[in-house]
């Protein structure tokens, strides 16, 4: 069956190009003359009928709409589009995706560790192939997309050189989110102060340490790295001496005399909404997700800023974090690649981030949104930026996940003792091999 | 056993017996017998079944057609499941990328075994109505009747009403099980991962080198054999006591609700029914909040000063009672919440079996002065084996495969501190389908998937066999009385 709709629309194609072809001369200096980002020659004289899907955060929808709306208005004289709207989670697009990749929308967000995935599976579209669409209709080439956002969300776009999508947001981090009314700003400067006063106070301070996106902060604050293997495993550099000359032992010492301290709260992956609200904690290490749960319970006092500076070898480092994004992908598989990736191109485009911004305090990826006052005015996002400065793009495979979390369990239930190092090294090693292996059985 | 061989050997002899009818047929067939073999209306036109001649030649012409031009452009690539990888090109003027004429090696795949089928159909057919025409000349030499469409067309709603009733389903069965079944089994000797996923790239055979990688070179990650070796402990332990206690709990349960000193014996009956009523993700997930690490048990225990308590004498090191989050702990919670969303259903199977004991038994048990207890174990009990045994046994096949209660309860709270298991992607309380599960779902990974599924399948239907022919022995009723 499908061959045959192949047959046919393959034979439809011929022909388009051929009455193209006739119309060519002709065409192109009628359309000469109309809008201001005049497009180049090779437009067809008739308007095409479009028909496109995008998939969107739930949260989005109605903000979503008027985005397609305005890229309807945009296009209007080019093509008849008509562009469906439905949900899909940013955090599992790929589950759905994969399933079967031409059944999926044309256009979808997605947040930037399914990027490997993706791109495997031969689902993206690269962006880099559409420069020609981007310049004619557009008015911007791949470069001038690259340069408006982030280099951290252009690198966390970015495969063999291909930019396999469109950074939308910047705001996939966490910082220091903490109740100034117990914390000053001098407390928030240091893990030891913090834990301090925290203590002095009877409040605890929250850390996800059951997780590798949260835990694998500290190892990159030291000057550690973690790197996606060719064959889908991980390398790590733990087991042994940083560039910046720490051994992983120090660090896990130093994460051991943290998660030691009284003050300390090991909180479970996902819980630390619930853990703010339950009125314990003056301080957690999150994102802008958890912003609303810590103005409902610190009012006025909510405060936030970059992670704390943490004691290994006597020496304050400050931790690492690791930098998320969310993109907006091109199925590969699309009917109308072109105007999919001007629909894409068009919901991260300045103008619509900023419209992101303004309604729903997404931190954008633009560098123009970002460097706005109202951004820099936002709590959340103010703090994100600051710590992006510290941020690591985390590329890793997926059998990295499991024992890190186990890793970092391992700490907070003071399965390791700060005294055995031998101990220590024995399971950074195996934590180093449990994550080098490919995915079961690639 | 011996039931079986004779169950065997009957099918063999069958098959047999209509081959040599068939060479039989095409030996002694005349000319419009043998005419049949190229032209399969031709019998029946000879012998005047006219309408029967025309549907015939029309199927054979149908059968042609299809495999001209559809079969024969998948089934030719079913040894390779296409060579040609996709390209695109991006074309400005339509906007559109213009693709290869590539191969779909899932689609090659899908629609080869349907071709497949729909000629192993038609070659039956095809046997079938040599034989058929063959008859119709032995009753016309032997001058009998021959039917005509009509009297041929009655016939199906009366002697061979059977055919007409189970065309229906047996067409079902053939698309919704049999097809899918084949292309999973197929799956399995193929490379159809995340990095042979169509229609972008192509998936081929590779033999039997998924259950190489499974079982041989140490398994799929580097501690496979230690993570294997509990799992499949726990995943036995798990189902015995999921299945016992829920079997004794739900007689108990039905046995306290249906006696003549209980008070409301339908008011308590519909209580308890009520946990089959809520989905089981709903209540698991609530029960999964309620005794988190930090949940409702935790802050009540915490404040009558149980967690104190059990952290003075050393039983717990947290500063939390970790019901779901520690090995052991999580082990036997899962097994009691297991006993509360279980024993409903064990108690509503029990009453159906415990109103049906022949109340003459009981009642002579009475008279002869054996007490309740005795009753118990000498009548009740062995009349609810002997009923319910073979329910037992597709309990514990069941429980070995109980995906919801494991997973619900623990994905996402459990995390294991055992770096062996954690390189593995395990976790204590993984059942190995659940940790299969895990294995194989986030990475796309449908060639193991399959693999994996055959050899449960292989586990649960050896276990089943045995254990049916142990308790379904010809003999158990006599035993029983």
């Amino acid at each position: 069956m499908k061959k045959l709709v192949a047959l046919m629309m393959a034979a439809t194609m011929t022909f388009s190009l051929a009455a193209c072809g006739n119309q060519g001369g002709g065409g192109s200096s009628a359309d000469g003359g109309a809008g201001s980002g005049a497009p180049q020659a090779s437009v067809p004289a008739e308007k095409q009928d479009v028909s496109l899907r995008i998939w969107g955060a739930e949260e989005d929808q109605t903000m979503l709409q008027s985005m397609i709306d305005s890229f309807i208005e945009e296009y209007s004289d080019y093509a008849n589009l008509t562009v469906e709207l439905g949900v899909e989670s940013e955090a599992d697009a790929k589950d759905d995706v994969l399933v079967d990749i031409g059944a999926a929308a044309d256009v979808y967000a997605f947040a930037d560790d399914q990027v490997t995935d993706l791109v495997k599976a031969g689902a993206l579209q690269s962006v880099d192939s559409m420069d020609q669409v981007l310049q004619t209709y557009a008015g911007k080439s791949v470069e001038d997309v690259k340069s408006a956002n982030a280099a951290g969300a252009v690198e966390a776009a970015t495969r063999d050189g291909q930019l396999y999508a469109f950074p939308m947001t910047a705001d996939n981090g966490y910082f220091l989110l903490y109740d100034s009314s117990v914390l000053s700003e001098e407390d928030v400067k240091s893990w030891d102060s913090l834990l301090a006063a925290a203590e002095a106070a009877g409040k605890k301070v929250g850390f996800t340490l059951a997780s590798g996106w949260y835990n694998a902060s500290f190892f990159y604050g030291a000057g550690f790295s973690t790197v996606l293997k060719e064959d889908g495993g991980t390398e790590l550099d733990w087991a042994g001496t940083s560039p910046d000359g720490y051994t992983g032992v120090q660090v896990v010492q130093s994460m051991l005399d943290i998660a030691g301290n009284k003050a300390f709260m090991p909180v479970a992956d996902g819980d630390s909404a619930n853990q703010i609200a339950s009125g314990s904690l003056c301080a957690i290490v999150s994102g802008t997700w958890d912003a609303d749960a810590a103005t409902g319970v610190w009012g006025d006092g909510f405060a936030a800023t970059k992670l704390p500076t943490f004691t290994i070898d006597g020496k304050q480092v400050q931790q690492g974090s690791v930098a998320g994004f969310k993109l907006v992908a091109v199925n590969s598989q699309s009917a109308n690649v072109g105007w999919a990736t001007l629909l894409a191109d068009w919901i991260t485009n300045e103008q619509n981030q900023q419209v992101r911004f303004e309604t729903r305090t997404i931190g954008p990826s633009n560098i123009n949104v970002a460097a706005s006052d109202a951004v820099a005015a936002n709590v959340g996002i103010a703090a994100l930026a600051e710590q992006s400065a510290y941020g690591v793009v985390q590329t890793v495979g997926g059998s990295y996940w499991d024992p890190a979390a186990t890793f970092g369990t391992m700490i907070a239930q003071g399965t390791l003792s700060r005294d055995d190092v031998d101990g220590i090294q024995a399971a950074l090693d195996e934590l180093v091999s449990g994550v080098s292996q490919p995915p079961a059985a690639e | 056993m011996k039931k079986g061989k004779t169950g065997l050997s009957a099918f063999f002899g069958a098959v047999g017996g209509f081959f040599k009818e068939f060479g039989e047929s095409v030996a002694k067939g005349d000319l419009f017998v043998k005419l049949s073999l190229v032209w399969m209306g031709a019998g029946y036109i000879r012998r005047k079944q006219i309408v029967k001649g025309i549907l015939m030649t029309l199927f054979e012409v149908a059968v042609l057609l299809f495999s001209v031009l559809f079969a024969g452009q998948y089934v030719s690539k079913f040894g390779t499941l296409g060579t040609v990888q996709q390209e695109s090109v991006f074309n400005i003027v339509t906007m559109q990328n213009e693709f290869n004429d590539y191969d779909n090696s899932f689609l090659i795949l899908l629609f080869s075994v349907f071709s497949l089928i729909v000629w192993a159909v038609a070659l039956v057919v095809w046997f079938c109505n040599i034989i058929a025409v063959y008859r119709l000349q032995k009753k016309a030499e032997a001058g009998e009747h021959i039917n005509t469409f009509r009297e041929d067309l009655i016939s199906l709603i009366n002697e061979k009403f059977h055919i007409t009733l189970l065309t229906l389903p047996v067409l079902g069965v053939v698309f919704f099980t049999i097809i899918p079944l084949f292309i999973l089994i197929a799956v399995a000797f193929t490379n159809y991962d995340q990095n042979h996923m169509p229609p972008a790239s192509l998936f081929t055979w590779v033999g039997f080198k998924n259950f190489a990688s499974l079982f041989g070179g140490g398994g799929l990650t580097s501690t496979f054999g230690y993570a294997f070796g509990k799992i499949l402990i726990w995943t036995l332990v798990w189902a015995v006591f999921a299945t016992i206690t829920t079997y004794l709990g739900g007689i108990l349960m039905s046995i306290l609700v249906n006696s003549r000193y209980t008070k409301f014996p339908k008011l308590w009956r519909t209580l308890f029914v009520i946990t089959i009523a809520v989905p089981q993700f709903v209540s698991l997930l609530l029960v999964r909040n309620f005794f988190a690490d930090n949940g409702i048990m935790n802050t009540f225990c915490a404040a009558i000063g149980l967690t104190d308590w059990l952290r003075e004498i050393g039983v717990i090191s947290t500063s939390y009672i970790p019901f779901l989050t520690a090995p052991g702990w999580a082990h036997v919670m899962i097994i009691l919440i297991n006993i509360w969303i279980g024993v409903p259903y064990q108690m509503l199977i029990a009453t159906g079996v415990l109103m049906n004991i022949p109340t003459d038994q009981l009642e002579s048990a009475r008279i002869d002065g054996a007490t309740p207890r005795q009753t118990f174990f000498h009548i009740t009990m062995p009349y609810m084996l002997f009923v319910t045994g073979p329910a037992l046994v597709t309990d514990f096949v069941k429980n070995i495969n109980n995906f919801n209660v494991i997973y619900l309860l623990t994905q996402g709270v459990f995390v294991t501190t055992d770096q062996m298991m954690a390189s593995s992607q395990a976790k204590e309380t993984d059942l190995l389908i659940t940790w299969l599960f895990n294995l194989t779902q986030s990475y796309y990974n449908y060639k193991m998937a399959s693999a994996i599924g055959i050899i449960v399948f292989i586990i649960c239907a050896v276990f089943t066999l045995i254990a049916f022919n142990k308790f379904l022995k010809g003999d158990r009723e006599e035993a029983y009385r």
